[in-house]
């Protein structure tokens, strides 16, 4: 997934001289590529990510198209703000890519985890938020931010989890869900980012359960998720994020009304992570193993089975 | 009449505040020579076009002198009486805050800390765009508590950045006091000369001096960022405003805004 990131940069880039790489002292080895093919375009604004805003709106002002390059926990929480005046309120082309979000740096602790981006951005107006699932959505997501030329934010997760799509997605219309399997059954398991593949997981493990991947979550598509949801018996979010705000909260808000039946959000808790550990530790301390999502899956079905 | 005129200038704007029945006038008063000049000999322009895109920039971080702004747009025509007459009525364009969804202002301001890195940024893109744009961001002295302020000095000395001149308002106060008493500031040229800057400190209502400062900092073309440090009166121009900093929250009345008009003279 990083590979494809770097290749889509360098390809969007060499496309348009007015393409610019921003970072704020982060992207050690992901930019080597960037750097050699285009070092005019490459700034490194250093460890001010307030500035590193600021200076991307002026340069977006003047005819640039700054793609903003930070962590999640930075890029766009530590300057949100700067988001909001400096960029949004006057549309301008500046594009935003949260890396690591998510609990992907584990062990670092809480300062570099970032489980309320989403939540914090859906907030504010003009920007579009995508948040792919693998190298195919990413590689899709690039080509359809730069050629909209609008405040984008590009959520990046967990890197390393593997393919979900067989390969690229030419047919995709910017921004639209992307159903994995269509088959009717009686559940729709919706992910996005790293919860596809938890989806996907959940769904093999319980059975009679379709997959859909949502890589944009603003402006989010409610008539595809209406058509897919209409005659499900339950209908699940996944996401690497807070229940509030997020996939669960924006999923919610469009069926609210429309949809009858059991509702069940599999994401972060209302809670810090507070000890030390690698990736798999820190999703099962928030109850994102496998086996915790399949529990609170079948213990919700269960519970609506009940009142049947 | 003269153009950019201080006098018709802080007419203008005690007319917006009456009107708007608004704040601000202290701290719209202390830059008006400084726009003033800016705008008469200095700032290049299209007066057809507030967004041709071989203008200088004027960048207004200190969002909360925009009156002082606005009255230089009106004189340009960019704004009309209207304008002036109709300030802070309901479906205006004209807010309390620098905004730049008008035509003329280039960021949206008021937020501190904010417009001096984009005013970087636009001096960044005249730079690789090989145009011998200049961009003049004013800053507040307050807004130097602001930590994006020290952010963007960094930015601008370390690429060299001599189309850049951050024009410090150093009026003395801020929202709750004197600047010296909440977050003193102390060697203002100092700071920014130890931040590389070429820097010069001048009375920032002797037009003579501003107009020397511009002229001479615009012709220093050395690679270093450049800072006007220009000693100001918050309230100037009219005696009972002037130091007082209540003036940052108070509005007028028909006694104070006939005293204060009064005391302007000029042209009406």
């Amino acid at each position: 997934m990083r590979d494809a990131f770097s290749n889509a940069l360098v390809a969007a880039a060499r496309r348009d001289p007015k393409v610019l790489l921003l970072t704020g002292d982060h992207g050690y080895a992901l930019f080597d590529a960037f750097r050699k093919a285009c070092p005019d375009q490459y700034l490194n604004c250093g460890i001010a990510e307030q500035n590193m805003v600021g200076v991307a709106a002026g340069l977006a002002k003047a005819g640039f198209h700054p793609i903003v390059y930070g962590l999640a926990a930075f890029v766009p929480i530590r300057v949100l703000e700067q988001i909001k005046i400096d960029v949004c309120y006057e549309d301008l082309p500046v594009t935003f890519i949260g890396d690591g979000a998510g609990v992907v740096y584990a062990q670092l602790g809480t300062s570099h985890q970032s489980t309320e981006d989403i939540a914090a951005l859906r907030a504010i107006p003009q920007v579009s938020i995508y948040s792919p699932c693998d190298r195919f959505e990413l590689t899709a997501c690039v080509e359809h931010i730069v050629s909209e030329r609008r405040p984008a934010y590009l959520r990046m997760g967990k890197a390393d989890l593997g393919d979900v799509h067989g390969g690229a997605l030419t047919n995709w219309t910017g921004g639209d869900l992307i159903p994995i399997t269509n088959t009717g059954a009686s559940y729709l398991f919706v992910g996005t980012g790293s919860g596809v593949k938890l989806a996907q997981q959940a769904a093999t493990a319980i059975g009679n359960a379709d997959v859909v991947s949502v890589p944009c979550l603003k402006p989010f598509p409610a008539l595809s998720l209406h058509k897919l949801a209409a005659g499900r018996e339950a209908i699940v979010t996944f996401e690497e994020h807070s229940i509030y705000g997020g996939l669960g909260g924006v999923v919610a808000e469009t069926l609210m009304g429309k949809f009858v039946g059991t509702f069940v959000r599999v994401g972060i808790k209302d809670q810090f992570s507070t000890l030390c550990g690698n990736y798999p530790f820190l999703m099962e301390s928030h109850g994102l193993a496998p086996h915790i999502v399949e529990d609170q899956i079948r213990k919700a079905l269960d519970a609506s089975a009940q009142y049947q | 009449m003269k153009k950019f005129d201080a006098v018709q200038l802080r007419k203008t704007i005690l007319d917006m505040a009456f009107a708007g029945s608004t704040v601000h006038i202290g701290c719209a008063f202390s830059i008006v020579e400084l726009m003033a000049v800016l705008y008469r000999n200095h700032l290049r322009f299209d007066e057809n076009d507030p967004h041709s895109a071989w203008r200088d920039y004027m960048v207004l971080s200190k969002g909360h002198g925009v009156m002082a702004q606005y009255a230089c747009l009106h004189q340009i025509g960019w704004l009309r009486d209207d304008d002036i007459v109709h300030y802070f009525r309901n479906g205006t364009k004209l807010k309390g805050l620098a905004d730049a969804h008008v035509p003329g202002v280039e960021v949206t301001a008021g937020s501190l800390g904010h417009g001096l890195s984009v005013g970087v940024g636009l001096a960044l893109a005249a730079k690789m765009n090989k145009t011998d744009q200049m961009c003049y961001a004013l800053v507040g002295d307050g807004e130097l508590n602001e930590g994006p302020i020290w952010e963007a000095v960094l930015f601008a000395a370390q690429f060299k950045l001599d189309n850049l001149v951050v024009i410090i308002d150093v009026n003395g106060f801020q929202a709750m006091g004197p600047t010296d008493e909440v977050i003193g500031l102390g060697d203002i040229q100092a700071k920014f000369n130890a931040f590389d800057f070429d820097a010069v400190t001048i009375d920032g209502h002797d037009e003579s001096a501003i107009d020397w400062a511009y002229q001479e900092l615009k012709n220093r073309k050395d690679g270093r960022p450049k800072a006007l440090i220009a000693k100001t009166i918050k309230g100037k121009g009219v005696s009972f405003m002037e130091h007082e900093n209540i003036w940052h929250y108070t509005r007028l009345n028909s006694q104070t805004y006939e005293a204060a008009a009064a005391e302007l003279g000029g042209q009406a």
